[in-house]
């Protein structure tokens, strides 16, 4: 038992923890690469075997029409573009301060939330169904204004005090004003689950390249990737951009070189503010209902994206969140199903989650960034 | 450097926006429903008075020197008279703020999107009157508090203690009520000289003010807490040691019989406390000695409460029915392992990432206990009911008051194996590897050894606490383990002190305690825990109880970074100060 093994002083090691320990005292097998690249080589084939497999068996089964195929991509892809926006939020403020700023999930909802009461009063006014785009338009500008704010505030009260602490206290910080965020939301409008007015000229499909889309989701994905392009020339052709970058690569000559450091990080905070705000109102037209918890999910699992993608990509943060809807949106089918589990669709959740653990075992630096795992 | 003027206007605003919020969020039509002092004063006002002395001491120190660097003569009362105007200020500003905020909520029904800005609270803040006199009101009685406690704040250092003392101890009386007249009840006496209808009473209320004056007084202001025993082994040191001996065993004692001062219902949050202090002791195996950021330990504490009621319960699908002392050690050793099972993947990983994977890997397990693919062993969202209790002969460990017993005997074993580790090869492997994991492997720690040993200990611990919350409830439901509860665990574990044994039961009383003797609290105990994280860590980030050699560590994080600050040039305000964690309000 470990408690035993724990308070036994002796010259010998304790005995336990898997796997195996036949070295010296100087380093236990366990610390040398060999065995750790086998066990990851081995991981990695059973992994694809089980995919193999649990595809196979689900296929050959049949269960499910090609159409029915096709929707869950779709549905992926245009899930995923909402977690690549939420995801860049987490990217950029990792890139440049080195923190994982957990309450972004919180902002993504703080945006959205707030937003549903100026769609239900342009609703009861008529003005929703009147003139759909500018109401849209509108909604993102109080969802992204709202998010900013918040990021903004969050930033200035709870992390720049905190900006040269040993990295658990910023990291405790972020939960704690997570958790402060989700309550305080919940404390000011309510605890109940808000459904989003319906808009008439959102709902069916529009058929693009032969297949049948939900407009909504076209939306999405067209403003997700319109976002994204945009934040991509903002970074890489701006004097801004550019001292983002500066900043990112090393904060103390950046500021020798005349950089305002703060200004620098408030802006990368509002940015992905906005981004997130943005997020919240694609979520809503989606999903088309809010409340105070709706953001810990999306944003554990953009937090997932972008650490798929590589953190502290731009780029490996769009493709991460496209890849992560895409496989939470399939893989629960595709997998679970044939191998005779009910409802897989519950298991959505553990699916992300165990691509999360998976990625960070086999590719720590993600998809687009550095393949060393991270500086201890 | 920015007028200290400006600093005081922007202070009294920030607080008068933290009254706003306070509003809102509906915390202040809910305390109101609670006495302070009967028919005098709720605790909804009290916060607010508490916010605007805090605006009249925070604009009042934009002038005051820093420490307690004795002024003197003339610049000394000019400095005052400047200090007290700035108080004013912003107490205005800060009475202010909110006036405007009700008059706008009485003119228009911002109900349909705040919630709590109704009718009943703008009856509440404007008792009963008109709005515009409520807001009148308001502004008023801000100035006059602001304006006092900037009076205060400038006073010396003996005034400012004696006035604290005594105002937070009628506070601390008034809210420590539901317990203190139980158990002043228990033994016998009247309450009403303390308490009447649920607050203090004004004898009582007069009696809390002398105590609190005499705390005050009596304090010393150059005996810090924490460096009391300082090995000298003079007659003082030994008269100390004898007094901690004597403390201990009146402890002890109070301990046996506090189940039977209580009543059952204490007994019980008394119970939960102590299943908290547990999981606490656990985590700060993990995160305070070998510095893992652990959020996904509920896992370990629902595996622990399954596994019990897999074992026990005839009602499960195993159908083993062993008694609890029989699954205990088989619970432990399961949660261990999957403690193990959870450690080995994120061996490499960086703490955020730590915290993030081991977030999952408890929604994973709740997850898991209820989809419909486990339910035939889990019970999906029914759970695994009838889990018996434990039984010592004829002794049956089933309502609170007896499973109190069960409950401390856990707590001691696990205190004492944590203190036993504190110092011993293992926990020095983990403090070095806590302070520099490069260092520490290259002195011959092996790192994944120590990691691995912190995670299963850690597990083991915490399915104790689950075994002992699954006995205490009687069932098992997977909704008992959301995040929520590896949020408190932490908290326990922060506000005590990382790394602090000590802290982790003070922890655990103040934070699972004191809301269960707050019923108004309920709604908002999460927001209150998260808010207390964020100001913990900006203002006292070594925790209540510190642990000494830790606080050595941040100590030199926060010499370098006073330094960096000194050098950047001035980057905000270096010391928010006294801010306390009811004011940590700014959304």
């Amino acid at each position: 038992m470990a408690t035993s093994s724990a308070t036994t002083e002796s010259a010998e090691p304790p005995a336990s923890p898997p796997p195996g320990d036949a070295g010296g005292p100087q380093l236990g097998l366990a610390d040398r690469i060999p065995l750790r690249r086998i066990i990851r080589w081995g991981l990695a084939v059973a992994l694809v075997l089980g995919i193999a497999s649990g595809a196979y068996q689900t296929l050959a089964a049949g269960v499910f029409s090609p159409a029915q195929w096709r929707d869950l991509v779709v549905f992926g892809i245009a899930q995923g573009s909402i977690y690549a926006l939420i995801a860049l939020g987490y990217t950029l403020v990792y890139g440049i301060l080195f923190m994982i700023n957990f309450a972004h999930g919180e902002v993504f909802m703080a945006g959205g939330f707030t937003a549903f009461f100026a769609a239900r009063a342009m609703d009861q006014a008529g003005f929703l169904n009147q003139q759909p785009v500018l109401a849209v338009l509108i909604l993102l500008a109080i969802a992204m204004a709202v998010s900013t704010t918040v990021a903004v505030t969050l930033e200035r009260v709870a992390y720049r005090p905190l900006r040269n602490a040993p990295r658990l206290i910023p990291l405790i910080t972020a939960i704690g004003a997570s958790l402060f965020l989700q309550y305080s939301f919940r404390g000011l409008y309510g605890e109940d689950i808000h459904s989003y007015p319906r808009i008439d000229a959102l709902t069916g499909t529009w058929t693009i390249a032969g297949i049948p889309i939900l407009r909504t989701q076209a939306i999405v994905i067209v403003a997700a990737l319109a976002l994204m392009v945009g934040l991509y020339f903002f970074i890489s052709r701006t004097t801004m951009g550019r001292s983002m970058r500066a900043v990112a690569e090393d904060r103390e000559i950046a500021s020798l070189m005349g950089i305002d450091v703060n200004r620098v990080i408030v802006t990368t905070f509002a940015i992905g503010g906005m981004l997130a705000g943005a997020a919240g109102i694609l979520y809503a037209l989606v999903f088309r209902q809010v409340h105070f918890l709706m953001g810990f999910l999306p944003g554990i699992k953009a937090f997932t994206a972008a650490v798929i993608g590589g953190i502290g990509s731009i780029i490996g943060a769009a493709v991460g969140g496209l890849l992560l809807g895409l496989l939470e949106a399939v893989a629960p089918f595709l997998l679970l199903s044939g191998a005779g589990i009910p409802a897989p669709n519950q298991l959505k959740d553990v699916i992300a989650f165990s691509i999360l653990v998976i990625v960070l075992i086999m590719r720590p630096g993600g998809l687009f960034g550095s393949r060393e795992p991270e500086k201890l | 450097m920015v007028p200290a003027t400006t600093r005081a206007v922007n202070r009294g605003l920030i607080i008068g926006g933290c009254v706003v919020y306070f509003l809102a969020v509906g915390m202040f039509e809910r305390f109101t429903a609670r006495p302070v002092i009967t028919d005098l004063l709720t605790l909804g006002w009290t916060v607010l008075a508490g916010l605007w002395a805090v605006a009249g001491v925070w604009a009042a120190r934009t002038v005051l020197p820093p420490a307690s660097s004795a002024p003197d003569g003339d610049e000394a009362g000019g400095r005052t008279a400047r200090a007290v105007t700035h108080a004013a200020l912003a107490g205005l500003l800060a009475g202010a703020v909110p006036a405007l905020f009700l008059l706008l909520a009485d003119a228009i029904n911002l109900r349909p999107m705040l919630i709590n800005a109704g009718a009943t609270m703008v009856n509440a803040l404007a008792v009963d009157d008109s709005a515009v006199a409520g807001a009148l009101r308001l502004v008023l009685a801000a100035l006059v508090i602001a304006t006092v406690a900037g009076i205060v704040a400038s006073a010396p250092a003996q005034v400012r203690r004696v006035a604290g003392w005594a105002l937070g101890m009628v506070v601390l009386l008034a809210l420590v009520e539901p317990l203190l007249r139980v158990i002043i009840a228990s033994l016998g006496l009247r309450t009403s000289w303390l308490y009447q209808r649920g607050g203090l009473g004004v004898s009582g209320a007069v009696i809390a003010l002398v105590l609190g004056v005499a705390v005050g007084v009596l304090r010393r202001r150059d005996t810090p807490t924490t460096a009391r025993d300082d090995g000298d082994d003079g007659p003082r040191a030994r008269l100390a040691r004898g007094g901690r001996i004597a403390g201990l065993v009146a402890g002890a004692v109070l301990l046996l019989v506090l189940p039977r001062l209580v009543g059952p219902f204490l007994s019980e949050v008394v119970g939960t406390i102590g299943l908290f202090a547990i999981m606490g002791i656990g985590l700060n195996i993990v995160v305070g000695s070998a510095g893992l950021l652990h959020l996904g330990y509920v896992a370990f504490f629902a595996i622990g409460a399954y596994v019990t009621a897999l074992l026990t319960s005839p009602a499960a699908a195993l159908g083993t029915e062993l008694s609890f002392w029989a699954a205990l050690p088989i619970v432990v050793l399961v949660t261990a392992i999957a403690g193990l099972f959870v450690g080995a993947p994120v061996l490499r990983l960086r703490g955020d990432y730590l915290a993030i994977v081991t977030l999952a890997f408890g929604e994973i397990a709740r997850i898991l206990a209820l989809s419909d693919w486990l339910r035939p062993a889990l019970g999906g969202a029914q759970g695994i009911l009838a889990v018996p209790a434990p039984t010592i002969g004829a002794m049956r460990f089933r309502d609170p008051q007896m499973l109190y017993y069960v409950i401390i005997v856990a707590c001691a074993i696990t205190a004492f194996i944590a203190w036993r580790l504190e110092d011993s090869r293992v926990g020095r492997a983990w403090t070095a590897m806590r302070e520099d994991e490069q260092v520490a492997q290259i002195m011959g720690i092996s790192i994944s050894r120590y990691k691995l040993l912190a995670f299963a200990l850690g597990a083991g611990i915490a399915s104790v606490s689950g075994a002992l919350f699954a006995v205490k409830i009687g069932s098992v439901f997977p909704h008992s383990f959301d995040i929520l509860v590896s949020i408190t665990a932490l908290s326990v574990v922060i506000l005590g002190g990382i790394g602090s044994l000590r802290g982790v039961f003070l922890g655990a009383l103040v934070l699972v305690g004191l809301p269960d003797l707050l019923r108004e609290f309920g709604e908002y105990r999460m927001l209150l825990y998260g808010g207390l994280l964020v100001a913990i860590m900006i203002l006292r980030p070594q925790g209540l109880l510190p642990n000494v050699r830790r606080m050595a560590e941040l100590g030199e994080e926060e010499r370098l970074q006073d330094q960096w600050l000194k050098r950047a040039g001035d980057a905000g305000d270096p010391e928010p100060a006294i801010a306390t964690t009811k004011t940590d309000g700014a959304s």
